[in-house]
């Protein structure tokens, strides 16, 4: 079992329990990481309550992401015989688990919202939810299937990238400031949300 | 022998006529009932959608090569519109252009990577995102506007007691006379014009990491205002009743907060960027 088949296997068995798997995780240190992440995200969501749901943004972006993923409401058309657009495998490859990481990054950001909200979490807590550890979203690999898929798009992307990043570095020194200014964390907040929507776009390129 | 005019004539007539025959058109015809669905989803090209007077769903597309075509489908109440882009299409050949009219009461989504995106008189939702579409929306009521760019510039002009909500990356952002329960507007470096009234006892949030925020206001506006630059500037031209107690610390040029008009009627609006600069104006007369 590869790093790819790995994460498409977490879609059925989300702790990594069958022998496969353990056998990968026990190799690869890079999907150790990202299961312990999202058992980390799964765990905190339990924990969230109703009046702690996101905002409504958030579900909206989350839904969108799943049915680009196919795993909600899947259209048909009058020729399924054709797929009218390549397909998102064929498109993404190995980078298709960006779309529910970047769903997940929204949730894991709610979540460290909502951390950040609560009476003066300590020290270890706080940098165990910092979003940034929980992204997940490689650049790189966003900006190689863009040159691949939609070349003419390539610096619009890298440029949009580099100002996003520069306004969660930005939010994220206001936050750890003041932990306590709601601005500061709605502005963390957004600029992740943001980032989330580059993602999505460029995995709608042709 | 054909003379050298008499061969560049001929040659222009051979393209012009491939082109004629590359290009086509197809119309589409459904029937739906109130408040019906519409999804178009189109790689490259544009997409306008206006108000038809039945219960007709009407699409007329523009093929702009054979390489490329469009499948539809209806299921109930809703009607999906997608571009078919064939092997070899490009962002030149895969083109169509959608001129879509439905029902003023019906929903609509529509993407495009590329292309312009306009929805004008409904009253339905009106979903609308592509990275580099320019997005222009005007005279809509009573809906939901959801906008997504990433450096497409945003129009949106006289939408009444909407639920208005825009994510940009880098376009600018342009709101005239639009109000309603929720304005929210996100962008990265992308500047944020609005003018109009603040009116429908609503939340107007608007936020831009760089982007410079304007605000023009008339004179009769009711709102509780504040306004937030972490590094730019703040400044406003109206006199406003100051708040003393706020969350932030009302650093002069930084920050302002204070009401417009009277407090019983009035709307919040929030106005922050880190960088930027921020602007709040009376309108003139004349505007």
């Amino acid at each position: 079992m590869n790093c790819v088949e790995l994460q498409q296997s977490l879609a059925e068995v989300e702790d990594g329990s069958t022998l496969e798997q353990r056998a990968h995780l026990r190799a690869c240190p890079k999907c150790s990481a990202l299961l312990k992440e999202l058992s980390l995200i799964v765990a905190s969501a339990g924990e969230l309550q109703a009046s702690d749901e996101p905002s409504p943004r958030v579900w909206n972006s989350i839904e969108i992401a799943l049915r680009r993923e196919g795993l909600i409401r899947p259209q048909r058309t009058n020729h399924n015989q054709r797929t009218p657009l390549p397909s998102f495998s064929a498109r993404w490859g190995a980078a298709r688990w960006l779309v529910p990481a970047a769903a997940m990054l929204l949730l894991a950001v709610g979540i460290y919202e909502r951390r950040q909200s609560l009476p003066a979490p300590t020290h270890e807590e706080a940098a165990v939810l910092t979003p940034v550890n929980l992204s997940g979203l490689n650049d790189d690999d966003l900006i190689q299937e863009v040159a691949a898929s939609a070349p003419a798009m390539q610096g619009q992307y890298e440029e949009n990238l580099r100002r996003v990043n520069e306004s969660i570095r930005d939010a994220q020194s206001l936050v750890n400031e003041n932990p306590n200014d709601e601005d500061a964390r709605r502005s963390l907040m957004d600029a992740y949300q943001q980032k989330s929507m580059l993602f999505e776009m460029a995995m709608d390129r042709q | 022998m054909l003379s050298k005019r008499g061969a560049i004539l001929v040659t222009v007539t051979v393209i012009m006529a491939g082109a004629l025959v590359a290009e086509s058109k197809k119309e589409l015809h459904f029937t739906v009932r109130p408040r019906a669905g519409v999804s178009v989803m189109n790689p490259y090209g544009s997409i306008s959608v206006r108000p038809s007077p039945g219960n007709t769903v009407t699409v007329l597309a523009t093929l702009h090569s054979d390489r490329v075509e469009v499948d539809n489908n209806q299921s109930g109440n809703r009607v999906d519109i997608q571009t078919h882009l064939l092997a070899g299409a490009d962002a030149e050949s895969g083109r169509v252009d959608y001129e879509i009219l439905v029902p003023a009461d019906a929903s609509v989504t529509l993407h495009s990577s590329t292309g312009s995106l306009h929805a004008e008189k409904l009253h339905g939702d009106v979903n609308l995102e592509g990275p580099g579409a320019a997005v222009d929306v005007r005279d809509i009521s009573d809906a939901h506007v959801h906008v997504k760019t990433m450096n497409g510039p945003v129009n949106l002009d006289n939408i009444k007691n909407g639920h208005v909500e825009v994510d940009s990356l880098s376009g600018d952002i342009t709101l005239n006379g639009v109000n309603g329960s929720l304005v929210q507007v996100v962008s990265t470096s992308g500047r944020i014009n609005y003018i109009g009234d603040f009116g429908n006892s609503g939340e107007y949030r608007l936020t831009s990491h760089s982007g410079d925020i304007n605000a023009t206001i008339p004179e009769w506006t009711s709102a509780d205002v504040s306004a937030r630059s972490v590094r730019g500037e703040v400044s406003d031209d109206i006199p406003l009743q100051p708040k003393t107690h706020t969350y932030f610390a009302l650093d002069k040029g930084r920050a302002f907060a204070g009401t417009v008009g009277r407090v019983a009627v009035s709307s919040t609006v929030v106005l922050r960027t880190f960088s930027g600069k921020i602007h709040l104006r009376k309108r003139s007369e004349k505007q």
